[in-house]
């Protein structure tokens, strides 16, 4: 028999991929197609005066210059969706102000330079914590209604409790949400040790390889095509929808091949191709440069966190304080404010908590998700504290967080119950790798932190259909977007439980006109959901299978067995008859049997957070602050590694991405508001060479309703990394930083302030 | 990111390429990575784009104790080369080694990289330290420039409207010399922080600074510190850690090239 379920598979794309052959968004072709490029603001916060389109429109090749004004959108709400190019008031720097259309690319940018735009400049607001203060300049006029769902597909935390404010607070202020048990004042008094700080992390970009990209057009009967680089096709739909004032059935959305996402795709780019296309009656691609993505599109919020807590002399932590400040940029309809107000108390139990989170709109950005949103600043501060707390108390770092670490049936503080988590395990994993007992014996100017981060996970009902081929082969029918090999996890799940090859099983992913419903790919959700519906389809057609195949052997089946697409009598091997034979009996003129055919459901609602522990092995340059990272290792809880060469390779990316904020990625804007780091030249990545070696430990303890015990694991990974890093540089030198990246200025600065 | 429009002429000789670029608004093209993203940038917007790629202008001669580096030789053949390991011209593959990444290298010429004076460029600093010399040949005639004469400011050399680089002319050291090139990068675009080449003759040391101004800088005593050198900063490196950056650099090298120059160090 075919092991399938923990045995590692390459991906079932790959080799169109890795031979790039792979047809992505703005690979295709469409009869008549025009391109379009984007005209932005040039300032943060500005009043549209006048735009100047003629000198665009006399380009040879152009076709149009479409303004607010010239997109049928259907509604007066200002969000991303409802107003894809600014009406009256831009609200950050790179704001999308005109489309130019055209038939060549050149044509179109030739026109968008010729555009000529008067703003008049408007109080610019940068500086997160000032706006807050009464009577600060606000980053938006005030005005009515603000869009869209997005929230909730990202993580299946509360919003907490929308809290009276006491305090007097600007009406940038837009998000307070307050958690709160026990008396906090109390928790310290009793406390042996009691640590702060103020933790800083900047705008991050997803830096997905694939500039976001969408091609829109009206077929026959008037139905909207969009084709798109997407992580949900059916959000996508929906927005769509509100922004046009169709019905959904009008709008039909293909999500292609997607080339990088990590939280940053979610119909910004189709409501600007498909106004454009409504506008014009023709096919409009909108492919984002670089530059264009960095200025126009959604990074994630820059946080500041103060944070408080303490902990008995035996390590036993008391209480937690926190007051969290998320800059949403100029995103009025939702911030990180209640996910990382949840997650700054990690996977810990605490006597007494208080935390205040706070959404403040900015120009800057219109914020979006990025791979467990809000989830490495609050690990960033947690994980910090809990090294000098462990140091205060005389306790090895990894002891103290096992004394305090949550197990099942403990609560997080955003009132879920723990229903599986593998804290403990993952820590005690970690304590067991050579590493950590080298950590003393390293040369001078190394050193190594630990750190751990979570992510609760998400939920959202979904749908999937499984058919058999006359040839014995099945399909797998959903409409999730494979943002990260889950088509290949839905491919093993299908074969082990109706008892294929996996090579045997194909997956389609159907856009939202002849798929079944899937939620978007965000959350760390699709395995757990989609693939829980993908599991209940397979044992569906089974059924099915084995009634046709009982008949037929004339065995009852419950008698039955299904080994490598042979059904056969259990413990008489011999008595047996294949799928592809009863699949031809079922699937012709005059057939007995029913399609050997299912459909399956999930509407999951149990939580199976993944956590994770990292070790991290740096050196630093003492004398020009330079940090490399030298080797790392991460241990993680994913439930049941469904296919181990996907999850280690989730891990390995986390991790990456985790470099990424520890020593690099930072996006950086002038005091008027202007973006500096437009592209790849000033915006600093962990490219192949500062990567280190990454070990993953793969820790199993199963989730209840997940398929073969299976957690969603795409985002625990990168939490934590950025806190073993800054961990790490601690252990190396002795300074601690508060601020994110550790570059080499900063953390020459905090080496600096030591010998002072 | 696509260029404003723009004429091209691929030059089928040296003598044809400067008639080409008699015109006003033109501009030569070599490997083009630093051209083709100003243009693509619409920052660079020649009318006329001359392109050199089919000249042999490529290698490496040696002639009356010097030796000819051809203005077309990539960054990764520099790297590469054998007669430049030894007798104190080391900073040139130190350098080379350091330029962008193995595409850019494979791309980018030491006559482009040169000509286009970029301040935060390695090889400036190099050029300057080593005594390299700028072949310049125009309709007119040839003539050659001292590096320490060739570079103005940022962006800006003493080459004339119409004037090409066609080599670079390196004197080698006397025995017993050796060199090195030492440097802290960006860490998104790899141009130097603080970059520093320093040659060490038994006659004494000369050491260049790139990456802090407006182009290489000569330090005349490096044991008595820069102190009247201005330092440039920004917000990722300001004035006074990039001034910090510049001492460690110019302490690397000097030390690498004294080792080599006694024969202990690679």
């Amino acid at each position: 028999m075919t092991e399938v379920i923990g045995v590692p598979r390459p991906r079932i794309d790959a080799p169109e991929k890795v031979t790039g052959a792979t047809r992505y968004a703005a690979d295709g072709w469409v009869h008549g197609l025009l391109h379009a490029r984007l005209v932005l603001s040039t300032e943060a916060h500005a009043l549209i005066r006048a735009i100047d389109v003629e000198a665009a429109r006399e380009v040879p090749g152009v076709v149009a210059v479409l303004t607010a004004a010239d997109l049928p959108t259907a509604t007066d709400a200002s969000d991303r969706t409802a107003e894809p190019l600014a009406r009256e008031e831009v609200v950050f720097a790179g704001q999308p102000i005109a489309i130019v259309v055209a038939e060549t690319e050149a044509a179109a940018e030739d026109g968008a330079e010729l555009v000529a735009v008067e703003l008049e400049p408007l109080d610019v607001v940068v500086d997160v914590e000032a706006a807050m203060a009464p009577g600060a300049p606000l980053a938006r006029r005030p005005s009515e209604g603000a869009g869209g769902d997005l929230e909730s597909i990202h993580a299946g935390v509360d919003h907490g409790e929308e809290d009276e404010p006491a305090e007097p607070l600007s009406a940038n202020v837009l998000g307070r949400v307050r958690r709160s048990a026990g008396d906090v004042a109390a928790a310290f008094a009793v406390s042996a040790a009691v640590v702060e700080g103020t933790f800083r992390t900047p705008w991050v970009y997803q830096a997905y390889l694939e500039p976001q990209t969408a091609t829109a057009w009206q077929e026959p009967n008037g139905t909207l095509v969009v084709s798109t680089s997407t992580q949900g096709s059916f959000v996508t739909r929906s927005e769509l929808a509100r922004a046009f004032g169709l019905p959904e059935d009008r709008i039909r959305v293909v999500a292609e091949p997607l080339g990088g996402a990590f939280g940053g795709k979610f119909a910004l780019i189709e409501p600007l191709a498909a106004g454009a296309a409504l506008a014009l009656g023709r096919p409009v691609r909108l492919a984002l440069t670089r530059t264009e993505d960095f200025l126009s599109m959604n990074p994630v919020s820059a946080q500041v966190t103060h944070l408080r807590i303490g902990a008995l002399e035996d390590g036993t932590l008391t209480g937690l304080e926190a007051r969290m400040i998320v800059d949403r940029g100029a995103n009025a309809g939702w911030g990180l404010e209640g996910i990382t107000s949840s997650l700054v108390a990690g996977p810990y139990r605490w006597q007494a908590h208080d935390v205040v989170g706070y959404g403040v709109l900015t120009n800057r950005f219109t914020f979006g998700a990025y791979r467990g949103p809000g989830a490495p600043a609050a690990a960033f501060a947690l994980e910090t504290l809990l090294d000098e707390l462990a140091a205060a108390l005389g306790l090895d770092p990894i002891e103290l967080r096992l004394r305090n670490a949550v197990v099942e049936g403990d609560v997080a503080i955003s009132g879920t119950p723990y229903a599986t988590i593998g804290a403990v395990e993952v820590l005690e994993r970690i304590r067991e790798h050579p590493l950590w007992a080298a950590r003393h014996e390293l040369p001078e100017g190394e050193g190594v932190g630990i750190a751990v981060g979570h992510w609760p996970g998400g939920n959202e009902p979904a749908a999937a259909v499984c058919r058999v081929d006359k040839d014995g082969t099945m399909t797998i029918v959903t409409s999730a977007v494979d943002m990260s090999g889950v088509s290949t996890g839905f491919a093993a799940i299908a074969a082990a439980t109706f008892g294929l090859e996996p090579e045997k099983v194909r997956v389609v992913l159907a856009d939202t006109a002849s798929g079944p419903y899937a939620g978007a790919s965000g959350g760390s959700k699709v395995t757990y959901t989609v693939g829980t519906a993908v599991l209940r389809a397979a044992a569906a057609a089974r059924e099915k299978l084995l009634a046709a195949a009982s008949e037929e052997l004339e065995i009852a089946p419950d008698d039955l067995e299904v080994v490598d697409g042979v059904v056969r009598a259990a413990g008489a091997p011999d008595r047996s008859i294949t799928v592809a034979e009863i699949a031809s009996k079922a699937l012709r003129f005059g057939g007995r049997y029913e399609p050997i055919e299912g459909h399956g459901g999930s509407a999951q609602t149990s939580g199976a957070p993944s956590v994770a522990a990292h070790l991290a092995h740096v050196r630093v340059d003492r004398e020009t602050g330079e940090v490399a990272v030298l080797r790392h290792v991460v241990a993680q809880d994913v439930g049941r590694a469904l296919n181990p060469a996907l999850v280690q390779g989730q891990m390995r990316g986390g991790v990456a991405q985790g470099v990424g904020w520890a020593l690099y990625e930072e996006l950086v804007h002038d005091e008027h508001g202007r973006l500096l780091t437009t592209s790849f030249m000033e915006y600093a990545i962990p490219n192949a060479e500062r990567v280190p070696e990454i070990e993953t430990l793969i820790v199993e303890v199963p989730a209840p309703d997940g398929p073969f015990g299976a957690k969603g694991i795409g985002e625990a990974p990168v939490v934590g990394a950025p806190a073993a890093i800054v961990n790490a540089v601690a252990a190396a030198t002795g300074a601690r930083l508060r601020e994110l990246p550790m570059t080499p200025a900063r953390v020459w600065s905090a080496l600096h302030e030591q010998t002072r | 990111m696509i260029p404003a429009p723009f004429r091209y002429h691929r030059a089928t000789s040296v003598e044809d390429a400067l008639e080409a670029l008699r015109e006003p608004d033109s501009k030569a093209l070599a490997g083009g990575m630093s051209l083709l993203p100003l243009m693509k940038l619409r920052i660079g917007r020649p009318e006329l784009v001359v392109d050199l790629g089919r000249l042999e202008l490529a290698g490496i001669e040696r002639a009356d104790g010097a030796y000819a580096i051809g203005a077309l030789t990539t960054w990764d053949a520099l790297s590469r080369v054998e007669e430049l390991r030894g007798e104190g011209l080391e900073a040139i593959a130190d350098c080379a080694r350091g330029i962008g990444d193995l595409q850019v290298r494979n791309r980018g010429t030491i006559g482009g990289g040169l000509a286009h004076a970029d301040p935060a460029a390695d090889m400036p600093a190099v050029a300057v330290a080593l005594g390299l010399e700028l072949v310049a040949r125009s309709a007119e005639g040839e003539r050659t420039i001292a590096a320490s004469d060739f570079f103005l400011g940022p962006f800006t050399t003493a080459l004339a409207a119409g004037e090409l680089v066609t080599a670079v002319r390196v004197p080698a050291p006397p025995p017993g010399s050796g060199s090195a090139y030492a440097k802290v990068e960006h860490p998104a675009s790899g141009f130097a922080l603080a970059g520093a080449a320093a040659l060490v003759t038994p006659a004494g040391a000369r050491v260049a600074l790139t990456g802090i101004a407006g182009g290489p800088v000569p330090v005349a005593d490096p044991e008595a510190g820069f102190g009247g050198i201005e330092v440039y900063g920004d917000r990722f490196a300001g004035e006074e850690y990039r001034r910090h950056l510049a001492r460690v650099v110019v302490r690397r090298a000097l030390e690498r090239a004294r080792a080599r120059a006694e024969g202990r160090g690679s």
